[in-house]
């Protein structure tokens, strides 16, 4: 008796490690769909550690905001439907301050909200363009207007005092 | 001795393959919405809007949790069965089957 579970533990021995270690090429490449089940909820698990990144991101390291009010340039630095790239000291990310038709002066995050490339404004359309995957932005509140881009731009309160312009964090509303 | 259950899988002897498929159909649904989620919960994170990321976190969790225990019920299928050497009773079955 003892000897027949010998057998049988043997048989399942080799059968266990002939599963994990086949030496038909044929087994190796078969995945069995109790295997795929498995793989789901490991891909599953893998995914909530990645929300749970997320969320930990969003409630624990949260974006800086800027603080204070920074100088750019003087008015007349910016034609009517130009712009002037700049960015902020003690920060790397790139800003796009623009002098829309209107005469109002606008100030966003250059970076395109699809994939980083940079953003410029479309002199005469109201919009700023992405040239990467032609995604257009709203250039008086950097809404998306068409194309990939997922948000919109992040933006910038410009302040204008006398001939000099200054940009601030976005007040309340305004986000 | 056959009972209930016996006659029941020898009537319907497709059924482990259909219970297997259904299981895989609700385990890439739910990582489906997973990846849904995730997506979501990122947008609005590089939008300052940290609700949403965290509300997603516990909704892909429970979504996890749903799917761990599907695998609980993934069936075993015979020849597995007949091989366990940790379930006393399918052993003496087995070793019945061996005479
Ligand atoms: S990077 Fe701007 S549209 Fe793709």
């Amino acid at each position: 008796m003892n000897k027949d579970i010998k057998n049988i533990k043997d048989k399942n021995e080799e059968e266990t490690w002939s599963q994990d270690f086949p030496f038909h090429k044929q087994n190796a490449t078969l995945v069995g769909r109790r295997e795929f089940a498995k793989m789901l909820a490991l891909v599953s698990g893998g995914l909530a550690l990645g929300s749970g990144l997320v969320a930990a991101k969003a409630n624990f390291f949260p974006k800086e905001k800027v603080t204070g009010e920074h100088f750019v340039c003087n008015k007349k630095d910016i034609p009517v439907g130009g712009g002037r790239s700049f960015i902020i000291q003690g920060s790397d990310i790139p800003y796009l301050l623009i002098h829309l038709e209107d005469g109002s002066f606008k100030a966003y995050e250059q970076k395109c909200t699809h994939l980083s490339c940079s953003v410029y404004y479309k002199k005469g359309t109201g919009q700023i363009v992405c040239p990467c995957h032609n995604g257009y932005f709203n250039a008086s509140d950097g809404s998306v207007m068409a194309g990939p881009p997922p948000r919109k731009l992040p933006q910038l309160q410009v302040i204008v005092k006398g001939d000099k312009l200054f940009v601030t964090a976005p007040s309340i509303e305004s986000v | 001795m056959s009972n209930f259950r016996t006659n029941q899988n020898k009537s319907n002897t497709n059924k482990i393959n259909v219970i297997l498929s259904a299981v895989i159909v609700i385990l890439v649904l739910n990582v489906a919405l997973q990846i849904w989620l995730l997506y979501t919960a990122l947008n609005y994170t590089l939008d300052n809007d940290t609700g949403v990321a965290t509300t997603a976190f516990f909704g892909s969790l429970l979504i996890f949790f749903i799917c761990a225990g599907m695998i609980y019920y993934l069936p075993e299928g015979e020849i597995r069965k007949k091989n366990n050497l940790f379930s006393p009773s399918l052993q003496k079955k087995d070793e019945k089957l061996r005479q």
